[in-house]
């Protein structure tokens, strides 16, 4: 029996959901089936879904702020030698009970992962993150 | 999946089975659970964690406030959970040191 052939290739993956909380769950059902395409194992593929589903939580918020209801949010998946997800925004999400904490918006994932950095510009806020795969 | 939302009392303490996903989309059903119960006097609050697949910042958040508002009536919210995932982002947080966390309901409700 010959070797089994790698299907494994370079992708990327672009979705742009408008501000609902509903479309969360798809981002990160997307987010780790890129995952699985090249091979991760399950752990990270947890991880890698829910950093994805947090980031996009923060962007999004609740919606009971009715000012954070309009414009969209993108999410971009690539893959070659790292699973690298960028996510941009209005991040108008913070919640905030997390942050009468004193928490960072973005602590979750910068306690999860040395490669996360956020940018602000144009009134936009862009994360990547990325997971060597 | 959806959220689910069981609930009991027990003796003096009211417990709130949590299952499936606490996230963006379905906290808002949580918090307003734990709003009512407290506005119905029950103001010492057990959540049950274990049946929890996924759970963002949203969630915390929610569970924050919960603890927030049993404390202005003089009553406790302690969780039960033996996660792995669920405990690592209580750790991450800081907030493992903020929530009473037990190992099962017995263990939750013999204090």
């Amino acid at each position: 029996m010959s070797s089994p052939v790698s299907t494994r290739t370079d992708a990327a993956v672009t979705i742009s959901i408008s501000r609902d909380p509903a479309l969360v769950r798809t981002v990160r059902l997307v987010a780790a089936a890129v995952a699985r395409r090249v091979d991760a194992d399950e752990a990270l593929i947890e991880e890698i879904r829910f950093s994805v589903g947090e980031a996009c939580a923060v962007m999004i918020g609740t919606g009971e702020n009715d000012s954070a209801s309009d414009g969209h949010v993108d999410v971009r998946i690539t893959t070659d030698d790292h699973l690298t997800v960028t996510v941009s925004g209005r991040a108008d999400g913070t919640d905030a009970n997390m942050g009468e904490m004193g928490l960072d918006p973005w602590a979750l994932l910068r306690g999860l992962s040395d490669n996360v950095t956020v940018e602000d510009a144009d009134g936009r806020t862009t994360l990547r993150m990325s997971w060597p795969v | 999946m959806d959220l689910s939302l069981e609930t009991r009392q027990q003796n003096d303490r009211t417990i709130i089975e949590v299952g499936g996903e606490i996230d963006v989309y379905t906290a808002p059903k949580l918090r307003e659970c734990i709003t009512g119960l407290v506005d119905e006097g029950h103001k010492d609050l057990i959540i049950d964690l274990e049946k929890v697949e996924f759970m963002d910042s949203t969630g915390l958040g929610v569970l924050v406030g919960g603890l927030k508002r049993v404390r202005t009536h003089e009553g406790s919210l302690e969780l039960v959970c033996t996660q792995e995932r669920l405990l690592k982002i209580f750790r991450i947080t800081g907030l493992g040191k903020v929530f009473a966390i037990h190992g099962s309901q017995a263990e939750a409700t013999a204090q």
